[in-house]
């Protein structure tokens, strides 16, 4: 609304770049051409006059920093928004899409991040949801010719993957699979992908390149949106970066270095590793003795977990999402109550303790869902900046909130941790993901705790944020806080932590220094398969994870962590 | 059109103090456009010796005379000669104000905690019935005249209060604890609120100098005092130190739920439960008391009834707590707006019966014309409402998948 006087100056922009289209002589090869594109929210511009060219039969990947506009500018493509300026050209024709139905027709195919799958229902029966081809006039589903058709596009695309199968039952990467498999079935000449390799383990990520290289070859275009660098190299043919709503440029990855990338994409230059420095530990400060979880279900998800960190150590959980972490952690933190098992918090049996008591005795928990827990949406950042801390001395007494402190104090946690717009009077649910992130991760770290239980705390955070936060980290390591880490991102649970547990339906595989594992090691465990040659080294990781959960002496334990130093 | 429809709603989301009070400004004159339209186009229906002759129809009422009674009959008609501010119509509409801003407070403290008390009504009777037979008791012990009213009214309102209180606790802790839905549970303890005061009325309280179904009268001394001089005197059953009690208990909630660690977890609770529990609210109890609360309010709010109004307890208790529903909606759930939709609701029933002795317009006609007012200016209000939970859904997904910020991050990163 308030950008509105700027409406006329990109149209005419983009009416004088019209007359010098320096890529004509190339739009017949083009699926895609996207011309300009502006599209604004109230009070932001998403994407400011983009361009991008994807050639038929290419994997181009779109690479940005969240808040980048990435995801917008692939929403304009599908149908989604209308974008208020710009053209969008398939085939080298003009197009204008009032609703993914009319991309669809168009031959355009989105893959979520999230998929939109029927759990219960069958391969076949989701592939067709909406499509269905019907006989008896209409009467009924013609399941011989779903199924005969899935079958085709497997063989012709060499997918793996039963028609009959019940979705719930499949892995994550097969559920992808029927996910591209559906967009191939509604007639897909392009395939977007948002964010592809999120939820997949390392072995599948690598089947989903294989997916990429086979349609590419069998004529298909992708488009796939990612903010991670290696990705981008390794699977592209071509790489537009975004930053900051705008186009920076298309490279080749082929003659580009990573560091070139992450320069492109922040606009500055990036250590992409965090340096750990030998730490130092203290007295446990944490243990967790043979905890058991059932969740809503009275399904068992943790099975028995054992882990005791020290002050000044930073114990890792890496594992794929939904093996019990999440439930781990919030029986550590005081939202769950564990089923059996003592959590064990600075000398206390904190079992029975509740959320209040543990915040009170100095957890910080970042959780893993920003919009449900970590925030509350509707408040401002100032009443943001109390939450946890409502009842403790510093910002309240007698039950009175005094809120000019705890507005210096979302200030502050504003301005260090460089939370945009800097604002505390905005509302939490107008910010981008990574800056309430930013916002949630500074306020726990600034609570002065014993324990930081951070999960995904860098999920979203674009790269320059996400060193901030990792340097923060380590800080706060140095000044012998204890660090329960869990996150998705494999690089960052390795080279932050300084033990690192991998879980695996609600078991740890192994709880071993970082750098004993090749990252492929670690994928295996991830998926549930103890590595074989590694028999040897494996039992003996164990025996000493066991062990240091099992209170034996500080001596013994602190050395595999001065080794990985 | 889809398109439209949603930026008229977000519009509505967005719109600041200042537009949503012309809005509602704007939404009354609409209403009494049509309110207008109505009552003439009726009035062409009706038999009448007077009227305005049309056409060769006979338009029997005249719009601007029945809002005029609407209105200004609500304050005792300020613009006649002889217009004294203490008038009778004045009291009613003001005490029918005051007891509103008590069910209206109970409803809209309830509803920022995320509950839907449907039973500010039975709180209402419970805690009206306790405070009659609690004053009719204590006075046997406690000395009369000013010592009797200093001493009484404040053990009255009290006990109202407590027992309010307790009633509306049951529905909580059913729903901390049992997960029952609160409002079923409200709604069928409104029934037991009046089976049950109704079994202890005739069982042990009932005056036995009467056949009505009442209580005995608590005395005079313990009815709530008007001001001499300045207040209203004599009958009319409305007493300013009432009226300022209501007002002051208004912003008490408004600063405790804005200011106090209690109202700020209340409030959490209500719009995100979950952020609530991670942030160390205990759910449970969060439920009971701000039904307590709540149900406090409520039994408040009877306690003005019977030591304002009536002096003593009757069986036929008049619907303010369902009022006091409409009254937190229209005031859009927030304690300080309770007062003015309280108000509104007493200028509507006082000017009712003003129109009723004024003119030939029948009640049902009347009715319709409140219901009119209150729907046009709840309206917004109720979009409002619907529109913050879709625009807030619609609006996560831009803000999470694009970043909100990309135009202010310019600049930042290079600079650093």
């Amino acid at each position: 609304m308030t950008d509105s006087g700027t409406g006329t100056t990109t149209e005419e922009g983009e009416a004088a770049r019209g007359g010098t289209d320096p890529g004509s002589r190339r739009t017949a090869d083009l699926a895609v051409h996207l011309d300009g594109i502006t599209k604004r929210f109230p009070g932001v511009v998403a994407n400011d006059d983009v361009d991008l060219r994807v050639e038929r039969g290419s994997v181009h990947a779109l690479l940005g920093e969240n808040g980048a506009g990435k995801t917008t500018l692939m929403n304009v493509l599908y149908g989604l928004y209308q974008p208020e300026g710009g053209r969008v050209v398939v085939d080298g024709e003009e197009r204008s899409f009032d609703s993914p139905r009319d991309a669809i027709d168009a031959g355009i195919g989105m893959i979520h991040q999230h998929f939109m799958l029927v759990d219960t229902m069958t391969v076949a029966e989701n592939i067709a949801l909406g499509n269905e081809p019907r006989k008896w006039f209409g009467l009924a589903v013609d399941r011989k010719r779903i199924n005969r058709e899935i079958r085709d596009l497997c063989d012709r695309y060499g997918f793996d993957v039963d028609p009959g199968a019940t979705v719930a039952d499949l892995s994550v990467g097969a559920q992808q699979r029927v996910e591209i498999l559906k967009a191939l079935y509604r007639g897909a000449d392009v395939l977007i992908l948002d964010e592809p390799t999120a939820v997949l383990t390392p072995q599948e990520v690598e089947g989903l390149y294989d997916v990429l290289e086979e349609l590419t070859a069998q004529g298909k275009t992708i488009i796939f949106i990612t903010h991670k660098l290696g990705e981008a190299t390794h699977a592209a043919d071509e790489i537009t970066v975004l930053r900051d709503g705008k186009s920076v440029g298309t490279v080749d990855p082929e003659g580009t270095t990573q560091d070139e990338l992450a320069e492109y994409m922040v606009g500055r230059e990036v250590l992409l590793e965090a340096e750990a420095d030998p730490c130092e530990t203290g007295d446990v400060v944490l243990s967790a003795d043979d905890v058991v979880v059932e969740d809503e279900r009275d399904v068992e998800v943790v099975s028995g977990i054992d882990l005791e960190i020290r002050s000044g150590e930073i114990f890792g959980i890496a594992g794929v999402d939904g093996n019990g972490q999440g439930e781990l952690i919030e029986a550590i933190t005081g939202l769950r109550t564990p089923d059996e098992g003592t959590i064990t918090f600075d000398g206390e049996d904190v079992t029975d303790w509740s959320r209040r008591e543990r915040i009170d005795a100095g957890m910080a928990y970042v959780p893993e869902d920003r919009h449900k827990q970590g925030l509350v949406m509707p408040f401002d950042l100032v009443e943001n900046g109390v939450l946890g801390s409502q009842r403790s001395e510093e910002f309240a007494n007698s039950g009175r909130i005094d809120w000019n402190a705890v507005r210096d104090h979302s200030e502050e946690i504003i301005e260090t941790y460089d939370v945009r717009p800097p604002n505390p009077d905005a509302d939490a649910v107008s910010l981008s993901g990574g800056n309430q992130q930013k916002f949630i991760v500074g306020r726990e770290f600034e609570r002065d705790p014993d324990l930081v239980v951070a999960t995904h705390p860098t999920r979203g955070v674009d790269i320059g944020s996400t060193e901030f936060i990792h340097d923060r980290l380590l800080e706060l390591r140095q000044e012998g806080v204890a660090i329960l880490l869990v996150s998705s991102k494999l690089d960052e649970v390795r080279s932050l932590s300084d033990r690192l547990g991998v879980i695996y339906e609600g078991e740890f595989m192994d709880v071993t220094d970082p750098d004993d594992l090749t990252e492929e090691e670690l994928g295996l465990l991830m998926a549930g398969q103890r590595p074989s040659e590694n028999a040897d080294a494996d039992a003996s990781f164990r025996g000493d994870g066991s062990g240091a959960s099992g209170g034996r002496g500080g001596d013994g334990r602190d050395e595999p962590t001065g080794d990985s130093a | 059109m889809r398109d439209r429809v949603e930026r008229l709603l977000e519009r509505l989301v967005r719109a600041s103090a200042v537009e949503r009070i012309a809005v509602s400004v704007a939404a009354l004159f609409a209403s009494i456009l049509v309110g207008a339209v109505l009552v003439f186009v009726s009035g062409g229906f009706a038999s009448c010796r007077t009227g305005l002759e049309l056409a060769g129809w006979t338009f029997c009422y005249n719009p601007v005379q029945v809002y005029y009674e609407l209105f200004l009959g609500a304050m005792g008609h300020p613009l006649q000669g002889g217009w004294s501010p203490m008038n009778y119509s004045l009291a009613t509409t003001l005490q029918q104000t005051t007891l509103l801003i008590f069910t209206g407070l109970s409803v809209a403290v309830a509803f920022r905690a995320g509950l839907f008390n449907i039973g500010t009504q039975g709180q209402l009777v419970v805690g009206g019935l306790a405070t009659a037979v609690s004053v009719v008791y204590a006075a046997a012990i406690v000395p009369g005249g000013l010592v009797g009213t200093i001493v009484l009214i404040p053990i009255g309102v009290l006990v109202g209060a407590i027992f309010g209180g307790l009633f509306g606790a049951i529905p909580g802790a059913l729903k901390a604890y049992a997960d029952a839905n609160e409002v079923i549970t409200t709604i069928m303890l409104n029934f037991v609120a009046v089976g049950v005061t109704s079994t202890l009325l005739s069982w042990q309280f009932q005056d036995p100098n009467s056949s009505n179904p009442q209580t005995q009268p608590v005395p005079e001394y313990a009815e709530i005092p008007t001001i001499p001089y300045v207040g209203f005197g004599g009958r009319m059953d409305f007493s300013l130190l009432a009226f300022a009690f209501a007002v002051a208990l208004m912003v008490g909630v408004a600063w405790l739920l804005a200011r106090t660690s209690f109202g700020y977890e209340l409030r959490t609770s209500g719009v995100q439960p979950e952020a609530a529990a991670y942030g160390g609210v205990d759910d449970k109890r969060m439920v009971v008391s701000s039904m307590t609360l709540s149900g406090a309010l409520g039994g408040i709010g009877g306690a003005f009834w019977v030591l304002m109004v009536h002096g003593r307890w009757l069986e036929n208790v008049p619907e303010l707590g369902f009022d006091g529903i409409a009254v937190s909606i229209l005031a859009g759930n927030n304690p300080l707006g309770v007062g003015a939709a309280a108000f509104l609701f007493g200028i509507l029933q006082s000017g009712s019966r003003s129109i009723g002795t004024a003119t030939d317009v029948p009640p049902e006609l009347v009715g319709v014309l409140s219901g009119l007012i209150i729907l046009f200016v709840a309206m917004p209000e109720f979009f409002r409402m619907i529109g913050s939970r879709y625009v807030g859904v619609e609006r996560e997904r831009p803000a999470r998948a694009d970043g909100g910020e990309a135009g202010s991050d310019d600049g930042g990163d290079a600079d650093a």
